[in-house]
C-alpha cells in the first residue's frame, strides 16, 4: 500500500524530533514533569506513527518481534535487578551511589536509570499491543 | 436460578459496599487520615533524601518503588499475554 509523498516528507521531520522529546523527558524525569512512564508513552507513539506510514516492513527492519520482546524483558530485568540492590543495599549497608548535587542529570542516585528502564519498558508494550490490535500478530 | 442467585450475590456486595462506607471519616475534618503528617513530610524531605527535583517521581522511584515494580509487570505480563493469545 502505497502511502502519501507528503505524509513521508513530514514523518522524516517529526519522528526525530517526537523521539528526542521522549528521550528527553525519560533522562530528565527527576528534575521537570515527567518520567519514565509518560517519556515512554512519547516513544511509543513515535514507533506507533513509523509503523502507520512506511508500513511493517520498514519498522520490522530495526526494530523485529525478537528485539521488541527482547528490550521488553531486559528493561524488567534491569528494573528489578537495580531496585533489589537498592532495597538490600540499605538494608544491609553495603554502598550505594549518593545523593549528588541536585539539579544536574547525573544525580538522585538510582532514580536516573530506573526511569531508563521503565520509559523502554511502557514503549515496547504500548507499540507490541498496537501492533497486535492492527495486524493481529507482531 | 442463575439470576436470582446473581440478584442475592448483588444485594450482599452491595450491603457489604455501604457498611465499609458507613464507617468512613466525615469530610474536610482536621483529623483525618487524609491530613497527617506525610504529605508534609514528603514535600518537605523528598528533594533532600532522594535528590529528585520531581516530587513525584521521587515518591513513585524511591520510596514507592516496589509498587511501580509491580505496575511494570502488570504492563510486561498484559503484553505477554496478548503476544501468546494472538500468536499467528
Amino acid at each position: 500500500m502505497e502511502k502519501d509523498i507528503i505524509l513521508k516528507e513530514v514523518g522524516k521531520i517529526l519522528i526525530p524530533l517526537i523521539q528526542l522529546f521522549g528521550l528527553y523527558v525519560i533522562i530528565n524525569g527527576h528534575l521537570s514533569p515527567g518520567g519514565g512512564f509518560s517519556g515512554g508513552t512519547i516513544l511509543g507513539t513515535s514507533l506507533i506513527i513509523m509503523h502507520l506510514i512506511y508500513g511493517k516492513e520498514f519498522i520490522m527492519k530495526i526494530y523485529s518481534r525478537k528485539r521488541l520482546v527482547s528490550s521488553l524483558s531486559i528493561s524488567l530485568i534491569f528494573y528489578t535487578l537495580i531496585k533489589g540492590y537498592s532495597f538490600l543495599s540499605y538494608q544491609l549497608h553495603l554502598p550505594h551511589p549518593s545523593v549528588g548535587v541536585t539539579g544536574r542529570i547525573l544525580s538522585a542516585g538510582f532514580i536516573l536509570p530506573l526511569n531508563i528502564a521503565v520509559g523502554f519498558l511502557v514503549a515496547s508494550v504500548f507499540y507490541i499491543i498496537f501492533t497486535i490490535f492492527i495486524n493481529s500478530e507482531v | 436460578m442463575r439470576k436470582i442467585s446473581a440478584v442475592l450475590i448483588t444485594i450482599i456486595l452491595i450491603v457489604i459496599l455501604l457498611i465499609g462506607v458507613k464507617d468512613l471519616p466525615d469530610f474536610g475534618r482536621a483529623e483525618n487520615p487524609s491530613n497527617n503528617i506525610l504529605s508534609k513530610t514528603y514535600l518537605s524531605q523528598t528533594t533532600r533524601e532522594t535528590g529528585s527535583l520531581n516530587i513525584v517521581t521521587g515518591i513513585i522511584l524511591d520510596y514507592r518503588a516496589l509498587d511501580t515494580l509491580l505496575e511494570a509487570t502488570v504492563l510486561f505480563s498484559g503484553a505477554i499475554v496478548v503476544l501468546l493469545l494472538f500468536k499467528s
